[in-house]
């Protein structure tokens, strides 16, 4: 990002590190953070030290606000966001908020309604919809 | 709350009797202190909060330290981490209320500030469990969850973490 240019997610105006990085939902990460917490169980014999407070704290929130559990269903969250050619960031936040209408979508992530982009109402609209499937067979 | 897996990389200091013959052990003793070394940092103020190690990718040739005999190894590692951005709507539960405003927490971000200011037509109402109300009975009390947006963020290096403004002014933000 460049320095001048104010920070603002509502327009896509993030860090570089989002760009540059891989983004993960709330859903993605409460699967790694799971395997993480037994494996660091198996690992130390006193894994007070490995597990910090930010982990825990992440993991607790995580948990509770994860739609989505079984990692197939996970996968599939992913699979339908990709097909609309969001940036990471965006993917993201809508795979955690799961807006029920597009005007909801929109006002939680307004840049991909923003000038240039060529998702179409109608297209936002497929993808909530087949979000919800998921959620509904989960 | 959109989450980073990022590459970094970090020097990991070794005690000369945790050298093994057998490579194995040295490779665990790297990983370990590597782990209490990120959990002990928190956060910094380019990439956020470090919620977990994910994997060692690379450990460098070590440099023995003449004074004391600890070897300095240089890895690279990849790493959930957390960062805040202006802008982003977020899920936080009510933590704590106050008259002039109330603070949520949301996974590793703590102390979120809400103003009065900024919460729309709720006002502060007082008693044995402090609350917002609006004209229409929606309320915010202890552990309500509500849906926020950010609109300021400070890092304090003393502390080791983000000082957080939240807002609800904007559609769909608010208490679920």
């Amino acid at each position: 990002m460049s320095g001048e240019e104010e920070e603002n997610a509502a327009e896509l105006k993030i860090g570089d590190e989002f760009l540059k990085a891989k983004c993960l939902m709330n859903c993605e990460v409460a699967l790694i953070l799971d395997r993480r917490y037994e494996q660091l169980q198996q690992m130390s014999d006193d894994p007070t030290n490995q597990i910090s407070q930010v982990f825990e704290k992440s993991m607790q929130y995580v948990k509770r606000f994860s739609r989505y559990k079984n990692p197939d269903a996970v996968r599939q969250v992913r699979e339908i966001l990709s097909r609309n050619r969001l940036a990471e960031f965006e993917l993201c936040v809508l795979g955690n908020l799961c807006p029920e209408t597009v005007e909801e979508a929109i006002a939680m992530v307004p840049s991909i309604k923003s000038k240039g982009r060529a998702l179409e109402e109608d297209a936002i609209e497929k993808m909530l919809h087949d979000l919800s499937l998921i959620k509904k067979f989960e | 709350m959109v989450f980073l897996e990022v590459e970094m990389p970090w020097n990991v200091l070794i005690d000369p009797d945790k050298l093994d013959a057998k490579g194995l052990l040295l490779r665990k003793a790297i990983i370990i202190r590597l782990l209490e070394d990120i959990a002990n940092r928190k956060a910094s103020k380019e990439h956020g909060y470090y919620v977990a190690v994910t994997a060692l990718k690379k450990i460098g040739e070590g440099k023995v330290r003449e004074m004391t005999g600890e070897v300095l190894f240089p890895v690279t590692f990849t790493c959930i981490t957390q960062k805040p951005s202006k802008g982003e709507v977020l899920v936080g539960t009510v933590d704590k209320i106050l008259k002039q405003g109330l603070f949520l927490k949301s996974g590793p971000l703590e102390s979120i500030f809400l103003s009065e200011k900024t919460m729309k037509d709720y006002q502060y109402s007082a008693g044995d469990n402090p609350m917002f109300l609006n004209d229409k009975h929606s309320k915010l009390e202890k552990d309500t969850l509500v849906r926020f947006k950010i609109f300021g963020i400070k890092w304090i290096e003393s502390d080791r973490h983000f000082q957080i403004l939240a807002t609800l002014a904007g559609d769909y933000l608010g208490p679920l």
